[in-house]
């Protein structure tokens, strides 16, 4: 009896202890949802973070809030690292998925107290999941790459949910048409790193190019000596070598004893710089790209001097990384030593210029003419009036460029404004009727849960949500499959055709349908795994 | 249950009260100074140091305000500075007042984004106003305008009693350094405008002058005074004893050598700077450093040297005398010679001393287009101030010359489009009527502000105010149309068509602000949650 006594609590304890661990698992994870949940959709709302440093960030991007907010719960570290997947996976919809995460796991608690396993709910999960990706890519639509207007439609309504959404008209075709310039036909994937996007201080978002050519925002020639700052037909090299006088090792020294020793020293010096520049000068260069050099000068007032007076054009310090991206851009070898220097490796181009922009200066090179698959490149300026504009408008050009490549990947479009969820969920509250047990009810709970997204875009644009969600189900149950959420006209309306007319005004932040798969799939996997969870140790 | 971050997190209605209080905050700070009745702000900062100012954004920049609601708003105004360079107080308040009046709508349960999209139009609803009613082209106006135009914005300054001998001081400089652009527009870089400070005398003691003038004496008392039909070489190297490089040692193992070592080093400055003298430079201006025993030989031949000159001028100075601006000596063989191409020259070179510095003048040169203004003032606090108001003045002057187009000023063109808004609002069935008549009646805050600021009767004026404006929009007679020039006399506490009165404003700077202060006070608007992480704890440092 005793012993009964004494083993029964303690069973007891730890089923209690596992659910409730459970349950702040869950709800650390909602509260994490909860908080970017106001800022889907294109009349979301902003966040300002203040970092630990005192840095000022105001964003839209679910991804950046995130990681921004260093949370500390680990089963909302696990939210915050669902966003970052779906960010290198599609580059949009980082918010989406987190809300829909938090859906899922709210329906969990009713399911858990209902006395339903876990492992049981998380595989009906699964089986939802799977068919919920069969939904969507039953709804979706085939898009032809060659469709720009199309695509631009894309690309505007993944930026009117940011905060520079009122330019999207401008960014939007800036998106497309960098990466349509990277890709060729048949291509399964792009990689963005062939997209260079460079930022500047000054001017307003209005003022972002797309740059025919190489920009340079954070160089600009040298002015040191006077030389050219504008060339046309230039010949351009890129050197990793330096061009200045030689230095000793930190143990040698070179030593004079006599006073014409001096001169000496004086007088070589001049004569080697002179050789060094002799030398690229003959070879007809007459744009000097440089490379940033740790351990000694790149250039000294001789060779800039001398330079000069042969116009030659100089800019140095281009950092390491961008050698590759600018050889492969002008179609040049870097030259690492003044003996490889030959014409051979000269690339050419229209108009190599320096332009003032607001404050500074950049280095524009136009019209080059390397046409080699290697060597598609595309270069963006980014302006913006203050700092704060132009993170932001940098992460927001990055998410359509995302958008644009996740189209690429699949050519396939669905309908935006909460449609794709509704639809989703009207099927699978069809399925659940087939099924029977508690695998009904999980996938019944799931489906409900996807209604989240409708549900928060018509609450985060100041409409009526019981009311929209509800037009919304009828509108899906009768076969309406393209409606959706008209946030601006404040009803329910075929977002195929609104998009057509509005593109702007289309709500959820991907049209994309493998954006959505995945974020379905990985919010889907999540969950699983926060459920799997019945214990937290802390290991100190 | 709410996340847990290491830090505080602050949502919903709680942040938009915190946000909208601490601009506010910001806004009430520079209110006194708006207008020509404005008063000033005297700031102290930590180290003593004390400004005098009504400039708004110098005020707001010299705060450090720490809110970062707050910090947009500093931001926003010196966003104008930089792109106007005038009208920066009134950026501010007009953002505050935006903000303040949204909040109140949003506690009426209207959505922050209906509120947007309501200051949004109404934003370009009053732009399209202000471009098709309310601009005057200057030409129609006469050279007046453009004089009246520095003087409404130097009347606000502490040099407002001297308004008439400053405006056209910097109108005429302005006016001088004029170029034609490439797209066959003049253009008038105000970087070409030298403004120095020079402390004494009175502020109505300050010139302008044709030509080029360093803050600088010449380097040596033997040096002449004034050279003319000079000829001037512009060096931007060391001319200190010569010092071999790191890396190189001297190794002495002989006395005697010791002595030749050293000589060697003076030697060699010595010849560079024989060679620039024998090339016939009479005035040598350096960037770098001149060595004391080096100056003898400037002396001997009668020329004058100038040292550490900023790299900006020389450049400057080369240009306009055709100098070139050498950074070494070398030619194409590796051997060092100085060329008499590289010279430039001017018709005199002169070193004037006026107050407690001494100035070198280079007047006559060949391609000159510079301007320079020499500002004088009882202190140091007064000379700053003085350089701001001139700073705006020649903003303003630049933007009217180059856009050739001015509003009236003294709340003539804000009432206007108040009431404009307010009978715009009503064409519109939606929620954004609100917004867009909280946006009409957040204007007239300008007006309010400056009869306030005049201790004048606000109430009564603005109601006489809106009662012409109102008359000249509702009714075609040509009498009336003219009523759209009515602002505030402040003086006088009464109204008066102010086009006819002269106060002036550039179109661009009025357009700028209110798109500025729209797009800050929407960016704010939009923010529904405040994340502050806690700052990260310093490591704890090991005891040893």
């Amino acid at each position: 009896m005793v012993n009964m006594k004494a083993a029964n609590p303690e069973k007891g304890l730890a089923n209690e202890k596992q659910k409730s661990i459970r349950m702040t698992n869950i709800s650390a994870a909602k509260a994490v949802a909860d908080t970017v949940r106001t800022s889907l959709g294109p009349r979301g709302m902003d966040k300002m973070i203040k970092d630990s440093k005192g840095e000022v960030m105001i964003t839209n991007d679910g991804a950046t809030i995130m990681k921004q907010m260093e949370v500390l719960h680990p089963t909302a570290k696990m939210l915050v690292e669902l966003s970052k997947a779906q960010d290198i996976e599609a580059g949009d919809g980082t918010t989406s998925v987190v809300v829909i995460a938090g859906a899922l796991l709210n329906s969990c608690t009713a399911l858990l107290e209902k006395g339903i396993h876990p492992s049981q709910i998380s595989d009906s999960f699964k089986i939802a999941g799977d068919h919920a990706s069969k939904i969507l890519e039953e709804m979706s639509v085939k898009l032809d790459l060659s469709d720009t207007t199309s695509l631009e439609k894309i690309a505007s309504t993944s930026l009117a949910s940011k905060v520079v959404s009122q330019h999207s008209q401008e960014l939007a075709p800036i998106a497309v048409r960098a990466v349509m310039s990277i890709v060729s036909e048949g291509d399964e994937n792009v990689d963005l790193k062939n997209i260079k996007v460079s930022k500047k201080l000054g001017g307003t978002v209005d003022d972002t190019e797309l740059i025919d050519g190489l920009v340079f925002a954070s160089n600009h020639a040298s002015h040191a000596a006077g030389g050219p700052t504008r060339v046309e037909n230039p010949k351009i090299a890129l050197i990793q070598f330096c061009l200045s006088s030689p230095k000793t090792d930190m143990e040698n020294n070179i030593i004079v004893q006599d006073y014409t020793g001096m001169d000496r020293i004086l007088r070589e010096e001049r004569k080697y710089i002179v050789n060094l520049c002799k030398k690229i000068v003959d070879t007809g260069c007459n744009v000097l790209l440089i490379q940033k050099s740790v351990l000694r000068d790149a250039m000294n007032d001789l060779s800039l001097h001398y330079l000069a007076k042969h116009r030659v054009m100089v800019v140095r310090d281009i950092e390491r990384e961008d050698v590759d991206f600018i050889s492969r851009t002008l179609g040049i070898t870097p030259i690492a030593h003044v003996d490889q220097f030959t014409s051979e490796k000269l690339g050419s181009a229209k108009l190599v210029e320096e332009e003032t922009v607001g404050e500074g200066k950049i280095v524009r090179i136009k019209g080059c003419s390397n046409n080699s698959p290697q060597g598609k490149t595309a270069s963006i300026l980014v302006r913006g009036s203050n700092q704060l504009v132009l993170d932001e408008a940098d992460r927001s050009l990055h998410d359509a460029l995302c958008v644009i490549r996740s189209l690429v990947k699949k050519r396939a479009l669905v309908p935006g404004g909460g449609a794709p969820e509704m639809e989703m969920s009207q099927k699978l509250l069809e399925l659940s009727r087939t099924l029977t047990g508690a695998e009904s009810i999980c996938v019944r709970s799931f489906s409900e849960a996807l209604e989240i997204v409708p549900y928060t875009l018509a609450e985060n644009a100041g409409l009526n949500p019981i009311n929209i969600v509800t037009e919304l189900r009828n509108r899906h149950t009768n076969g309406d499959k393209h409606a959706g959420i008209n946030v601006r006209r404040g009803g329910v309306s075929n977002m195929m055709e609104e998009n057509v007319v509005q593109p702007l005004l289309v709500s959820l932040s991907a049209l994309n349908l493998a954006t959505e798969l995945r974020s379905l799939i990985l919010a889907t996997e999540c969950v699983r795994m926060i459920l799997k969870i019945d214990d937290v140790v802390m290991v100190r | 249950m709410s996340v847990s971050i290491l830090g505080s997190r602050e949502s919903g209605q709680n942040i938009r009260d915190t946000n909208v209080r601490a601009v506010q905050a910001v806004a009430n700070i520079v209110k006194s100074s708006l207008g020509p009745n404005g008063l000033d702000k005297m700031l102290v900062d930590e180290i003593g140091d004390v400004v005098i100012s009504n400039d708004g954004a110098t005020i707001l920049r010299s705060l450090e305000v720490q809110h970062p609601a707050a910090k947009v708003l500093v931001e926003l105004s010196r966003l104008q500075d930089q792109e106007v360079g005038d009208g920066t107080t009134s950026v501010v308040i007009v953002a505050a007042e935006l903000l303040k009046r949204a909040n109140d709508l949003v506690k009426y349960k209207i959505h922050p984004t209906t509120i947007i999209a309501g200051f949004r139009l109404a934003m370009k609803e009053s732009i399209q106003y202000i471009k098709d009613y309310l601009s005057v082209k200057t030409e129609s106006l006469g050279k007046d305008a453009i004089l009246n135009v520095a003087k409404t914005s130097l009347n606000s300054k502490l040099i407002g009693a001297e308004s008439d001998h400053f405006a056209s001081m910097i109108v005429n400089c302005v006016e001088a350094v004029g170029v034609m652009g490439a797209s066959k527009e003049m253009k008038y870089p105000i970087k070409s405008i030298k403004v120095l400070k020079c402390i004494g005398q009175s502020a109505k003691e300050s010139v302008h002058l044709n030509g080029f003038a360093l803050m600088t004496g010449r380097t040596a008392q033997g040096m002449p005074t004034s050279i003319k039909n000079a000829r001037i070489a512009c060096l931007d190297f060391n001319l200190n004893k010569f010092k071999l490089q790191m890396g190189a040692q001297v190794l002495v193992n002989d006395a005697k050598n010791l002595e030749k070592i050293r000589l060697r080093e003076l030697e060699i400055t010595k010849e560079r700077i024989e060679k620039v003298l024998k090339a016939g430079a009479n005035v040598i201006f350096a960037t770098k450093a001149i060595d004391d025993f080096a100056l003898k030989y400037f002396v001997e031949a009668g020329a004058i040297a100038v040292r550490r000159v900023d790299k900006k001028d020389i450049r400057k100075i080369a240009k306009q005398c055709g100098a070139e601006v050498l950074i070494t000596l070398m030619n194409n063989e590796g051997e060092e010679v100085f060329n008499e191409s590289s010279l430039g020259s001017a018709e005199e070179v002169s070193e004037e001393r006026l107050g407690d510095n001494d100035f070198i003048f280079i007047k006559g040169m060949k391609h000159s287009s510079s301007q320079t203004l020499i500002l004088r003032g009882a202190n140091e606090f007064m000379l700053d101030e003085i350089e701001r108001s001139v700073h705006d003045a020649i903003c303003v002057v630049k933007r009217v010359l180059e856009s050739k187009s001015v509003v009236v000023g003294g709340g003539a063109v804000e009432t206007a489009l108040s009431i404009y808004l307010d009978s715009f609002a009503r064409t519109l069935g939606s929620k954004e009527q609100l917004a867009i008549s909280e946006f009409a009646e957040s204007l007239l805050v300008i007006p309010k502000t400056l009869a306030i600021n005049a201790a004048q009767d606000a109430c009564d004026l603005l109601a006489k105010l809106k009662m012409y404006h109102s008359a000249s929009q509702n009714s075609s007679d040509e009498k009336k149309q003219e009523y759209k020039y009515v602002g505030l006399d402040l003086a006088n506490g009464k109204v008066r068509n102010n086009l006819k009165a002269g106060v002036l404003e550039p179109t661009i700077s009025k357009i700028k602000s209110l798109k500025f202060a729209t797009e800050a006070a929407i960016s704010i608007l939009r923010i529904d949650d405040l994340i502050e992480l806690a700052p990260k704890p310093e490591k704890e440092r090991d005891g040893h």
